[in-house]
């Protein structure tokens, strides 16, 4: 596979840049590059390109972000990137991506500036843009890309491994990856917004400081550098000001760990605090009260409860009934109002709509609540007066919880609120039926990962992943069918269908649309209604790229 | 030396100490007292007492619902203040939480839950610590020099690894806090005891009980045990006031008693940001609750030691 | 009194070395390292090397032995958590909570012992209770409740002092001019929280002294000074105040110890780096290491503590020297 650039093409590519950059300061949106790399039939593929801006401005003032957990040093090296989707705050401060969601586009170029996917899947080549380096003036290659994947070892590493065949380095800039088999998934577990792997580490530097330094002191090739932290409690970032695509616009991010409501609240008011995350609950009201502060509703993912163990004998949540009346229980509206001040939204999915192929409106119809229904289902199963439950929710909603479980009593099912610490129940989760003891527990969880609906139904639908309670035929064959197509509208049917199934029997019953309320200080710019714009990446808790983030410098 | 005659398994201290125990409390002060008395009553009699139920929320009237929400139907009504302020009434009198469950009813059930974890909790603790203090202070050398080491290491052991251990281990739960208060507080007890236990052993009812023969665990049953009780009991009531806080304090790190069972130190750590929002009422009734209860401990124990101690007794 | 010395000395090693079985037997209670590393569809592969990584893979002896062994070397292991090690991270945060727990103590002895005194000179007089209900109002508060209300008047009501943190001010240890400025700068972060974990202890602080003075007070001592005829005043000042500040130090020695490892709740309401916060989080994250790291630390401190005092004493006073 070698470029063919032809020189007419380079010369009309450097009349264009060079008109281009006499047209000064403004966002150039660059042209997906041009020169093919692959000689054969491609898939289609919707990658937005970069908005780039040549105007380098200074950066001013000081953000200060407060995230409602201890700061964990381990996410700053991709290579063991985690599913927990706040990684990639990190990510998107100190590395860059191949192609990633931005604020314009779900999948965008980021250090590459082209990329192609041959027809059959096996084969992904890339070209890097000129330039890149790393924040200690290094050249970031192909090299560095290729090393980088063959040293991955986080989340979707086995399937990344297991599929590649080898990597072909055609230049500094071109490398053609290729798959043993056709890997349809490849592009969209390459995306940043997915996992580590496409988030390039220089292989020099990891090398020479191993893994350890690196934690302690990483570099990549991102907007901001890391030039201090307090292990667990307190991280300061500085901007790169020779970051490719602009000059960040805020020369300092102090990031913290404030894990008390209360106290991220106090922050706020007392201006410590600029940007503060999970605000919901008892003092969103108190909030919304302010007039200094602002807010963001930041819709995440829905909440939806599950039953480890329920397809078990001696399960009371194997009758469909009983599944049937804890959803008919559940008063969605009031919850909302009471919750979230009437800013959720009743749903009836437990995948995001932001998600792709995920069932909503229509298709999803909010579950209706008919508490006599539900005392009739629960009579007819043969549990008239209720039975004792585990309630489990995703910390720390717990006042949520209880709102829930009062709402179950009303039926007879009287549950008991395990708080954990998030990295508990994260683990619970992840072990699965092993997590949770007994066969009358219900968890509360809450998942909006990327990568479509696939990504979602891999991880709690399927028989063999150890997070999913279910094993239900229907579905197996489904996601079977699912796996061994290579038509993107049969796979997008077949998705759909699997949803329409664990939403008919119930298997998961959901709540509301999480808004995960963000709120910010005066200090953000701009003033008024405008910050919103920092919320613009699709699927992002978190309101990610950084180095757009504008606040008044007077710190 | 004048003889006495005596029984040979006649406790001769026991009795003057056990009638001396009795006249003191009826001299105890009023105070105190009649605020331990009320609060165990309550806890005792909650069931019977509370107006509402403590994990339901009550039932809101039509008129309710529509002034608040102008629906005539609703779940319930939250944060209903108290009943001297506006849109308070008798029907709840100290308000409701944010769940629209009685206050006044959760605070009853919620004495039950704390005293019970406290007392039982403090008294596991009294228990085992005494039992070593004694052996160590007793039973010589070897004894003493391995139950004092272990308890100086014990000493420097955090509540909270005991609070998790048990939570990750067993799950979250009430009697899990009693756990933690007799696993953690056994070592207070141990060192008093044993000092006490050292300077009782030299005394002439002890003595004259060895040379009579009478065996080891008799003698600690009837003449060391009771004779330490008064320490016991001073450590024990002072206690008891720790023992709450503590209470308070694994709920607020979400490893004390679950939700939705009340427990005052529960609902303080629950209510806080109720008391930012401006109801305050939701977490100093159960601080007031709280407060009273350490209080009424500590003046308890404060006075026992001034009573009980013969040096001080003179003041 | 060198027998003496020795003897405590050799106390103290055994009850380090209990500890150190008590937390590595403890911490392997607490559940499994590993799992906690399994999230919802994670690579098992990658989780079982982690086991491998962590030494978790031995035999349980030879997790002790290698744990002791490294122990002697002052190396307590890498974070599971935080892939830094242990020392590192600890002594990085153990200045914070040295700085509040002194501040704290300060506290608790400015208000504590005065009282403490007047109650026991005036002794169940109008002082006396009145002084004993203020310090027991700091006992029977938690401190998440005192924090907050602090929080609330001063720090957003008035704005006198700052909620969060402890300010930029660090305890390095490869620059020794902050080993001095450290304890001084950014005391507006320090006033709440301190005042927070002071005000419980004080009321403990009080009650000692009050017994201490009582004690010294009655004792003959004191009443062959006043029958001599000296004035009250210099009864006071000069011989009973000295004699009541022994017991009064050991355990204001103790509380010191106690506040700066214990005081998790204040620093989780101030978001304190403390070591309170690092053993908590530990905990929540089955990190044996820095679990064991922190307890040992702390338990090294109070022992270390309990066998100087045990020297002072035995110097002081030579009967405990010459008993047994």
């Amino acid at each position: 596979m070698t470029q063919r650039a032809s020189t007419r093409g380079l010369l009309a590519l450097a009349v264009a840049l060079a008109l281009m950059a006499t047209a000064g300061g403004q966002a150039v949106a660059q042209k997906a590059g041009g020169t093919p790399i692959l000689s054969e039939p491609l898939a289609k593929l919707d990658i937005k390109p970069a908005q780039i801006d040549t105007a380098r401005g200074t950066p001013k003032g000081t953000l200060t972000v407060a995230m409602h957990f201890a700061l964990d040093p381990g996410w700053l090296d991709p290579l063991e990137h985690s599913y927990v989707i706040t990684m990639q705050m990190y990510d998107y401060l100190v590395h860059d991506a191949m192609i990633k969601p931005m604020n314009y586009g779900y999948v965008t170029y980021g250090l590459a500036e082209h990329a192609e996917l041959s027809a059959d899947f096996r084969r992904a080549a890339f070209r890097l843009r000129p330039g890149l380096k790393f924040h200690d003036g290094q050249p970031l290659t192909t090299a560095d890309v290729k090393w980088t994947y063959e040293s991955f070892k986080g989340a979707y590493a086995k399937v990344f491994h297991d599929k590649l065949e080898h990597i072909q380095i055609a230049d500094d800039r071109t490398i053609v990856f290729h798959f043993k088999e056709p890997f349809i998934d490849f592009m969209d577990l390459y995306n940043g917004g997915i996992g580590g792997i496409g988030w390039i580490v220089p292989k020099h530097y990891y090398e020479k400081v191993g893994r350890d330094g690196f934690k302690a002191k990483p570099i990549g090739a991102g907007p901001y550098k890391l030039v201090s932290q307090q292990a667990g409690v307190q991280m300061t970032f500085e901007a790169f000001e020779e970051y490719w695509r602009r000059t960040p616009a805020t020369k300092t991010i102090v990031v913290k760990g404030v894990r008390d409501l209360t106290a991220r609240m106090a922050g706020l008011q007392t201006g410590e605090l600029d940007l503060a995350f999970g605000m919901t609950g008892k003092l969103l009201s108190r909030l919304m009260a302010d007039k200094s502060l602002r807010w963001d509703p930041n819709f995440t993912g829905p909440w939806w409860l599950m039953f480890p163990g329920g397809n078990e004998q001696g399960s009371p949540f194997r009758d469909k009934r009983v599944r049937q009346a804890v959803s008919l229980a559940i008063n969605r509206q009031f919850l909302v109002k009471q919750e979230t001040q009437g800013i959720g939204k009743p749903w009836g999915n437990w995948i995001s709509p932001e998600n792709r192929d995920a069932l909503q409106g229509q298709d999803a119809p909010v579950p209706e609540f008919n508490l006599e229904k539900a005392k009739q289902l629960m009579t007819q199963a043969g549990f008239p007066d209720g039975f004792e439950v585990d309630y489990t929710p995703f910390p720390p909603y717990f006042d949520m919880a209880e709102r829930i479980i009062t709402d179950l009593r009303a039926i007879g099912i009287r549950g008991k609120v395990q708080s954990l610490e998030g990295p508990a129940f994260r683990s619970k989760i992840g072990q699965g039926r092993k997590g949770f003891p007994g066969n009358r527990t219900i968890v509360q969880n809450i998942d909006p990962r990327a990568g479509g609906s696939k990504a979602n139904i891999a991880v709690y639908a399927v028989c063999d992943s150890p997070s999913s309670f279910m094993c239900d035929p229907q579905i197996e064959a489904l996601w079977k069918k699912h796996q061994a197509s290579l038509d993107l509208a049969e796979r997008e049917r077949l998705v759909k269908q699997i949803q329409r199934i664990v939403l008919d029997e119930h298997y998961f019953v959901p709540i509301y649309w999480n808004p995960f309320v963000a709120a910010v200080g005066p200090r953000v710019l701009p003033e008024g209604e405008g910050f919103h714009r920092y919320w613009d990446t699709l699927n992002a808790p978190y309101p990610w790229p950084w180095e757009i983030w504008e606040v008044k410098a007077d710190r | 030396m004048a003889t006495i005659p005596v029984g040979a398994d006649q406790p001769i201290a026991a009795p003057r100490a056990a009638r001396r125990s009795f006249r003191v409390i009826r001299e105890a002060p009023l105070i105190p007292l009649v605020i331990l008395g009320v609060l165990a009553s309550v806890a005792v009699l909650a069931p019977v007492l509370a107006p509402h139920d403590k994990l339901d929320p009550v039932k809101p009237t039509r008129e309710q619902c529509l002034a608040k929400y102008t629906t005539p139907d609703c779940p319930y009504i939250d944060n209903v203040p108290p009943f001297w302020a506006r849109g308070g009434g008798f029907d709840t009198p100290l308000g409701t939480d944010f769940l629209g469950r009685d206050v006044l009813s959760r605070l009853m059930h919620g004495a039950r839950i704390s005293l019970i974890v406290a007392l039982t909790g403090t008294l596991f603790a009294g228990a085992i610590g005494t039992m070593l203090g004694v052996l160590a202070g007793y039973m010589g050398r070897w004894w003493d020099e391995i139950i004092m080491r272990i308890t100086d290491a014990w000493l420097t052991l955090p509540s909270l690894v005991f609070a998790i251990l048990l939570s990750s281990v067993r799950g979250p739960g009430l009697w899990n806090v009693v756990l933690i208060l007799a696993l953690v507080f056994w070592s207070r007890y141990s060192r008093a005891v044993r000092a006490e236990v050292l300077t009782i052993r030299e005394r002439e009812f002890v003595k004259l009980a060895e040379i009579n023969g009478i065996g080891k665990l008799t003698i600690i049953w009837r003449h060391l045990i009771p004779n330490v009780m008064n320490t016991v009991m001073v450590l024990f009531s002072l206690q008891v006031g720790v023992a709450v806080i503590i209470e308070a304090s694994l709920s607020f790190l979400g490893v004390g008693v679950p939700p939705p069972e009340p427990s005052w130190g529960l609902m303080m750590a629950q209510e806080r940001e109720s008391l930012m929002e401006g109801r305050w009422w939701l977490e100093i009734f159960p601080g007031t609750c709280i407060t009273m209860l350490v209080l009424s401990a500590n003046m308890l124990g404060d006075w026992l030691r001034v009573r009980l101690d013969p040096q001080l007794r003179n003041r | 009194m060198r027998k003496y010395i020795l003897v405590r000395a050799l106390y103290s090693v055994v009850t380090l070395w209990l500890l150190v079985t008590i937390i590595f037997g403890l911490v392997r209670l607490t559940g499994d390292p590993v799992a906690m590393k399994a999230e919802a569809g994670a690579d098992a592969a990658y989780v079982a090397q982690l086991r491998q990584n962590w030494g978790l893979d031995q035999p349980l002896y030879w997790q002790y032995l290698s744990f002791v062994g490294r122990l002697l070397r002052a190396d307590f292991g890498h974070s599971f958590e935080k892939s830094l090690p242990v020392r590192d991270i600890y002594f990085e945060r153990l200045p914070n909570s040295l700085k509040l727990g002194f501040a704290a103590f300060l506290i608790s002895i400015s208000f504590g012992v005065p009282f403490g005194m007047l109650s026991a000179l005036k002794v169940n007089s109008w002082w006396d209770n009145t002084g004993k209900m203020i310090a027991l109002f700091g006992l029977s508060m938690p401190g998440f409740f005192v924090g907050l209300v602090l929080i609330l008047v001063f720090g957003i009501g008035l704005g006198w002092f700052p909620v969060l943190g402890k300010g930029s001010s660090a305890f390095i240890w490869d620059a020794p001019w902050t080993w001095v400025t450290f304890w001084f700068r950014d005391w507006a972060h320090l006033v709440m929280p301190a005042f927070a974990l002071g005000w419980y202890f004080s009321g403990a602080m009080l009650r000692i002294t009050r017994s201490g003075m009582l004690d010294v007070l009655g004792s003959d001592y004191i009443k062959l000074v006043r029958l001599k005829g000296v004035p009250e005043r210099m009864v006071v000042a000069r011989h009973a105040l000295k004699n009541s500040m022994i017991p009064v130090l050991t355990f204001a020695g103790l509380n010191l110890l106690i506040m700066v490892n214990v005081a998790v709740v204040i620093e989780v309401i101030f978001n304190w780096p403390g070591v309170g916060q690092l053993l908590y989080d530990a905990l929540s994250n089955r990190d044996f290491p820095m679990v064991q790291g922190v307890v040992l630390m702390s338990g090294l401190m109070i022992v270390l503590l309990n066998f100087t005092i045990d020297v002072l004493y035995g110097y002081v006073d030579p009967r405990i020297r010459l008993s047994r």
